[in-house]
């Protein structure tokens, strides 16, 4: 995606990503793990992040196991619904586009390595006999960075994408028998396939920033590591490499470790699938700084 | 990965036994003591449930009266090895929370942390790293020709200390004249030291309870009678209330906080959102708040990375490795059948061999080859070739029969193994004796008590 603007001028996006949950009857009082928040990346600063909670809640940001910013969010009163709005402001600073290869691993350095968690089986990414055939069908080379990213651009000449043809909780071995899929599946097969071609290869949610304002929507991509400690990202339902237009939010070995809200409520009634919304949105620079220096104002006044 | 036994360990001292009481009393008197024993556990209701057709029921633990005895020189000697094991297991534990030097050493296998469904992600964190993860271990051991060996670690939920306490205190009521005799030294202060490791965990100012899964879980009974002997309360999971902040007991005058937990849940279930999902007996945000200092939870979550049968074959090179020492308890070998060669092999020898589960507890699942009939050889053969990396062979061994007494009153020889527990407080305490579990018959291998085993009082020469 080429850029219009100087390098270093970063440009302001606002992400509002919205979800209500309801419940038939009332609940007593819920807990929640919310992972909502942008990871500071390589030309991606984040400028604020607020969370909203209706009702009243009582919360605290910690940071898990994979270095994600999670929300934990306890609410105490009777509720019918749970509404979660997290609010981003964030500055994206596009780079030069330089396509760095992955470095391939030793295998006895990466049963050393911390990274080797990433190379083993996960819930979700289980050791599957079909993807052994996949990557022979593919052709696909043990330890050759070529032959990711070709798995990366050609997942979708063998799997098509149809949205609403998978559920969140389909299994790899589903998607694997009907080859149909959105992000999420096509993420979790090419983990599957990077890891049985001995790279360690992590799950990433986020957003794409979309080049006009518009409903946004939430997306799934790969990232694989390298011998030498770095990170490179894989989008295989955009057929690409990925930018600093790819919006990080949680990593982790696959879905299971990144899911935007996890909770558990009180209450005599099951609960039905949220109501979520995405919009990004560009911000003019100046109306955001304006902003910040409105909260600085009320901070000082405060103080 | 088979291991073999460290040749270099140092081997226990056995000096000759000790007579126990009654071998040479009249049948009718041994008959009788029996009788009046398991009248006492039924009278005093020391329960332990036992699942039939799907249903739980609590029944009075079988109980042998006649005493296991333990030589002074050997138990001083196995109170120096089994802390020694224990300690090498915490700091295993912290690691396996914290650098995981261990893997970057190369001595364990990576899938036996991050692969571990027992390796909580959610559990990291400060008090993941402090020392004394394991308040209570169960050390499982036999005596083989003379020798003590370990066959498993129990560092979950180590049951059976209240059952080692009733087969004391049924003596002293019904046969205080043979504890005269020989003058075991006494149990009596283990609630009293677990309460204080307990509190040495946290000096905050908040209740201590013991949290059980309820009354339908196997070991009920032990539950109430440790927290009666302690003076705590016994809560369930509707009690208690979390969040990121503590934990607190629910009461109708308001929310009281909760300092420290003494849990008997297999950790996976304590936290729906930090553990397995679909825990209905869980308490949500049980581990957020464990994991910021702001509750005790004992034994810590974390423990159960260190008692998966994977790990088992590795304790020694842990000793090793975090102490310095060499280890002085042995363990049996234990042979992975992922390889087709090595299952060809150790197949061919079935009688030889015990098979058992990696992931399981109460002796479910064990196959003893010589006596396995022919429809559990072919579950077993099929479960191999579906999955062959959940199950491992030991060597059947050969292991100590005690004298117990037998229906006429005579005497019978039956196999018996030792729980011995561990309380870590600032230095590790072993209750002096322990729970010996007896076969439920001469010809029985299994000594759990789900497997229908019994208990006998364990007397350390003092």
């Amino acid at each position: 995606m080429a850029s219009t603007f100087p390098i270093g001028a970063g440009r302001q996006y606002e992400i509002v990503h919205d979800s209500i949950h309801h419940y038939e009857r009332s609940a007593t009082r819920s807990r929640n793990e919310v992972r909502l928040q942008p990871l500071p990346r390589k030309g991606v600063q984040l400028e604020t992040f607020r969370l909203e909670v209706t009702p009243a809640a009582e919360m605290d940001a910690q940071i898990d196991h994979f270095g994600n910013p999670t929300w934990l969010v306890s609410v105490e009163a009777p509720h019918s619904a749970l509404r979660v709005t997290a609010r981003s402001q964030v500055s994206i600073t596009p780079g030069e586009r330089a396509s760095t290869a992955a470095v391939p691993w030793d295998p006895d350095q990466l049963l050393r390595s911390p990274a080797v968690e990433f190379q083993l089986p996960s819930p979700r990414v289980p050791e599957l006999k079909g993807i052994k055939a996949l990557a022979g069908e593919m052709n696909l080379a043990e330890g050759d960075w070529d032959s990711l990213l070709r798995a990366n651009r050609d997942l979708r000449l063998r799997f098509e994408y149809l949205p609403g043809s998978t559920v969140v909780s389909s299994t790899l071995q589903e998607i694997l028998e009907r080859r149909v899929g959105v992000c999420q599946d096509f993420a979790h097969v090419l983990i599957a396939l990077a890891r049985y071609l001995g790279w360690p290869a992590r799950y990433v949610s986020g957003y794409v920033v979309p080049e006009a304002e518009s409903e946004g929507n939430s997306h799934a991509w790969v990232e694989i590591g390298s011998a030498d400690g770095s990170w490179l990202g894989l989008d295989p339902t955009h057929k690409s490499e990925t930018s600093e237009w790819h919006l990080a939010v949680a990593v982790g070995r696959d879905y299971s470790d990144v899911s935007p809200m996890r909770g558990v409520f009180v209450s005599e009634s099951a609960g039905a699938p949220p109501e979520v919304s995405v919009r990004i949105a560009a911000v003019d620079p100046f109306e955001l700084r304006k902003q910040l220096h409105a909260t600085r104002q009320i901070l000082q006044n405060q103080q | 990965m088979a291991q073999a036994l460290p040749d270099d360990s140092v081997v226990a001292p056995v000096r000759g036994g000790v007579q126990a009481p009654l071998m040479v009393a009249a049948a009718a008197q041994r008959r009788r003591l029996a009788d009046d024993t398991a009248a006492w556990f039924a009278r005093n209701e020391v329960h332990f449930g036992v699942s039939i057709a799907g249903e739980v029921v609590q029944r009075p633990i079988p109980y042998d009266p006649l005493p296991r005895i333990v030589d002074s020189v050997e138990w001083a000697w196995l109170e120096r090895a089994l802390a020694q094991r224990v300690r090498a297991l915490d700091e295993f534990v912290r690691d396996a929370y914290g650098e995981a030097r261990i893997l970057r050493a190369g001595l364990v296998p990576p899938a036996l942390i991050y692969g571990s469904t027992s390796w909580f992600r959610s559990c990291r964190g400060p008090a993941a790293l402090r020392p004394g993860q394991v308040c209570i271990a169960g050390i499982d051991l036999v005596r083989v020709q003379g020798r003590w060996l370990v066959l498993e670690d129990n560092l979950r939920v180590p049951s059976g200390a209240s059952y080692a306490l009733a087969s004391r205190r049924v003596l002293a009521d019904l046969a205080p004249e043979l504890l005269a005799g020989l003058r075991p030294r006494a149990l009596g202060e283990y609630p009293r030291r677990l309460l204080a490791a307990l509190e040495q965990r946290s000096s905050e100012e908040g209740l201590t309870v013991l949290l059980s899964p309820g009354p339908a879980n196997a070991a009920y009974y032990e539950h109430c009678e440790l927290a009666r002997l302690m003076g705590i309360p016994v809560v369930t999971a509707a009690d208690l209330v979390a969040s990121h902040r503590g934990c607190w007991l629910r009461k109708d005058v308001g929310n009281v906080p909760v300092a420290r937990i003494y849990h008997r849940y297999s950790p996976e279930y304590l936290d729906p959102l930090g553990g397995r999902d679909d825990s209905l007996i869980g308490i949500p945000f049980l581990f957020a708040a464990w994991r910021q200092g702001r509750v005790v939870l004992a034994n810590a979550p974390t423990c159960g990375v260190a008692d998966d049968k994977r790990l088992f074959p590795f304790v020694p090179s842990l000793i090793r490795y975090y102490l310095g020492e060499q280890p002085m308890l042995e363990q049996p070998l234990t042979i992975e059948l992922d390889s087709r060669a090595r299952r060809r092999d150790v197949l061919s020898r079935f009688d030889d061999f015990v098979f058992k589960p990696v992931n399981g507890s109460g002796g479910k699942g064990i196959v003893f080859g010589p006596v396995a009939n022919r429809e559990e050889r072919a579950a077993l053969s099929a479960t191999l070739e579906e999955a062959p990396g959940t199950m491992v062979a030991q060597p059947l061994l050969e292991i100590e029969r005690l004298p117990c007494v037998a229906p006429a009153g005579d005497l019978e020889w039956r196999r018996c193994d030792l729980r011995a527990f561990v309380v870590m407080d600032v230095d590790p305490w072993v209750m002096p004796g322990g729970l010996t579990r007896v076969a439920p018959g001469t010809d029985q291998w299994l000594v759990n008590s789900s497997a229908g085993g019994g208990v006998k009082d364990t007397w350390v020469e003092s």
